[in-house]
């Protein structure tokens, strides 16, 4: 295949020189990587933090800006508390392990559930490694911690999220991703940016088709590094 | 109605515009998306700079498909992927049946994937008497309706939901009702029981990262997540052309893949994943598989106008802004891939010979081009395929699939035209001519409705007079004018 792969792009050479003189020709060649900091450039006068939180709830997600774990605790009480949660599956974050120990849940907790216990649980917990304020997008890396199924099975998905690591645009975290080096690279990366949805029916907003139809990211650390 | 291919897209056009549930449809497509997508490319600062840089990366890779190919291929088999290659559809369809035969599977969930829609994936694996479930909501009811997607991102869009409730009432036994969150909560129910036992998960690929091997996919739904989490064994179908240099090039890419297509920041999820699990007890799959297509695609890098072809990210926007795909829809295309980026990539995959009408499928507005966020010249594609379909060369695709049926009287026509508009004195003439003979035809000042024997001669004339005026040339030319003027 790649003989073929080679051959075509040789049969294009003289095509593309033909091309390249016209273009030369034309002179319009403006320097388009002169561009790319312009483009990435913020234009949001707050901190990540709160830009996060107006992403996030533009997306029907909703956002709770905390000073400490204990505070985390209690927001995450009063969600299970309103949801009725009888059984909660938990990643293997020790921020969220921790936070579930304050809260003292009055439910089933899960650590290292099985498949069949996930699709039981209504209501999943888990940490987030990254926030990234112009979507309002949450990065959980599996290096870092087993995210996978208790993110997304679940009808509801509470994620905890340090304020130091909310970052304003998503390139910035994709840098500091790249910039670990192979090893740092994790073998499964999940980027989640609101409830699950779909507009497959007449265009119709549905929320809640595969994944959970309800987020809840709790940000602990105050006000941020904006 | 009959069978649907895209050499019958005429008849196939006049069906659809007699369709008035596919027409409101449509409408909805066009204003809701076209909305949705101005505002969502509002909140980037320098729109034109990302469709820029995320083209520039295109043309870097596809210029040197073969050095990124291998590193992508080297990087992924290092964290653990299994590479296949397969030089067509049907190869593509026997890599995937021996990996699940050779796993004793019979379980199939299935992601949404044009690729596997391309090759016809699902018709072959139910020839071998397997079943796989397609999951994403819109295609799971074209599924169980038998049907074909009508669009590349919302492939059910053909369908109302009367007729949505109506198919789930007969085939999955729910109570027809009108509410979509009740579909949509029938649909998450019935599906999470194939996803529970689910023993091969098959998927398609939005980009694969040269630099590290990854390999991402874009969804909203969830369903991808699951069907490349739960089951043991992982097959992702992608083309060779999903290749991209650097991981920090997804940055660009994820800002106008959403807005383009769904008129969103971001889609609700993405899933970055390099290889299999690291330990043991990690989630995921114990086995990644990539079966890794040409079909057709590696023809396109032999010319600069069709390599672009291959910069296509599959967002869809060129055929909600397309005024032909806005009326007529997807299946009249009687393709895989409808609407503009359909009308240049159809040909080329499948051959000229079977869907010569589709470059003619277009008034050339140019639409696509303004919207495409990867800024790929469809209308120099359309009209680089008509000459195609004219000269009856079809250069690459006639060793492939035949010699094209040429159409010499097009080229004669056009071949006089272009005398005539290159001479002035030919040019002064004909138009002396034409208004001589259009006297038989003006009346009121209007070429009306034209019949009769002239309607044979020029069926041109006759098409455009049959539902508008065409208007008559002018009794005296700017130049007679001028002449007259000067005289005084």
């Amino acid at each position: 295949m790649f003989d073929a792969i080679r051959g075509h792009l040789a049969a294009s050479a003289p095509h593309d020189a033909v091309r390249a003189a016209h273009h030369a020709a034309a002179a319009h060649g403006e320097d388009v990587s002169a561009r790319d900091e312009k483009s990435a450039a913020v234009v949001f006068e707050g901190t990540a933090v709160e830009r996060f939180r107006q992403a996030l709830e533009a997306v029907a997600g909703r956002c709770f800006v905390v000073k400490d774990e204990a505070e985390a605790a209690e927001v995450l009480r009063q969600i299970a508390g309103q949801r009725k949660s009888q059984r909660v599956a938990v990643s293997d974050s020790p921020l969220a392990g921790r936070v579930l120990k304050l809260a003292g849940l009055p439910a089933e907790v899960l650590e290292n559930a099985a498949v069949g216990e996930l699709f039981d649980s209504d209501l999943g917990v888990t940490g987030a490694q990254w926030g990234v304020g112009e979507t309002g997008t949450l990065v959980l890396e599996s290096d870092a911690e087993r995210h996978r199924l208790a993110s997304l099975i679940p009808s509801a998905h509470v994620a905890l999220l340090e304020a130091r690591n909310v970052r304003h645009t998503l390139g910035e975290v994709l840098r500091a991703i790249n910039e670990r080096g192979e090893g740092g690279l994790s073998r499964a990366i999940t980027f989640i940016t609101g409830p699950s949805r779909t507009s497959d029916i007449e265009l119709t907003l549905a929320i809640g088709v595969h994944g959970p139809a309800e987020l809840y990211v709790v940000v602990i650390g105050g006000e941020g590094n904006g | 109605m009959h069978q649907q291919t895209s050499e019958t897209f005429d008849r196939n056009a006049r069906e659809a515009l007699a369709d008035v549930q596919l027409r409101g449809a449509l409408r909805n497509l066009a204003t809701t998306f076209g909305g949705r997508r101005k505002e969502a490319i509002a909140t980037v600062e320098d729109w034109e700079g990302l469709r820029d840089r995320a083209r520039a990366a295109k043309d870097e890779t596809l210029a040197h498909l073969d050095k990124y190919l291998e590193q992508f291929v080297g990087n992924a088999e290092k964290a653990g992927a299994q590479i296949h290659w397969a030089r067509d559809g049907a190869e593509a369809c026997r890599i995937v049946l021996d990996l699940i035969r050779a796993r004793g599977a019979s379980r199939l969930v299935k992601s949404k994937s044009m690729a596997t829609e391309e090759i016809h994936l699902n018709a072959a694996l139910e020839a071998e008497g397997l079943a796989p479930v397609e999951t994403d909501l819109g295609e799971w009811i074209i599924q169980l309706a038998h049907e074909t997607p009508s669009h590349i991102v919302v492939p059910a869009i053909h369908k109302s939901k009367r007729q949505i409730a109506e198919l789930f009432a007969e085939k999955v036994g729910i109570e027809p009702t009108d509410d979509v969150a009740v579909l949509t909560g029938a649909a998450r129910r019935i599906l999470r029981r194939s996803f529970a036992e689910a023993e091969v998960g098959i998927s398609g690929v939005n980009f694969g990262v040269a630099e590290t091997g990854t390999i991402l996919i874009l969804e909203n739904e969830g369903n991808a997540r699951l069907t490349t989490s739960l089951p043991r064994t992982h097959i992702a179908v992608m083309g060779i052309e999903k290749v991209i240099p650097k991981f920090t090039d997804l940055d660009v890419f994820l800002k106008l893949l959403p807005r383009s297509g769904t008129g969103q920041r971001l889609t609700a999820y993405q899933s970055l994943i390099t290889g299999t699990k690291r330990r043991p007890e990690d989630e995921g799959p114990e086995e990644l598989h990539l079966v890794l297509m040409d079909n057709g695609r590696s023809r396109m890098l032999s010319h600069p106008v069709t390599r672009q072809s291959l910069a296509c990210i599959r967002c869809g926007a060129c055929l909600n802004a397309c005024p032909v795909y806005q009326q007529v829809g997807g299946h009249a295309y009687g393709s895989v891939y409808p609407g503009p980026i359909g009308a240049v990539i159809t040909p080329q995959l499948s051959g000229l010979k079977q869907s010569a009408q589709l470059p003619y499928a277009s008034s050339l507005c140019g639409a696509c081009r303004e919207v495409c966020p990867v800024k790929i010249d469809i209308p120099e594609l359309l009209l680089h395929l008509r000459a195609e379909v004219t000269e009856g060369t079809a250069a690459g695709t006639a060793a492939q699939h035949g010699p094209v049926k040429s159409r010499p009287l097009e080229r004669l026509a056009f071949g006089l035209y272009a005398r005539a508009w290159s001479s002035p004195t030919l040019y002064l003439w004909g138009a002396r001519v034409a208004r001589l003979l259009q006297g038989a035809v003006v009346r009121k000042g209007r070429i009306g409705k034209v019949g009769g024997l002239l309607a044979k001669l020029a069926p041109p004339l006759a098409a455009w007079t049959e539902w508008r005026d065409a208007p008559p040339l002018a009794p005296r030319t700017f130049r007679e004018q001028w002449r007259e003027e000067q005289k005084r």
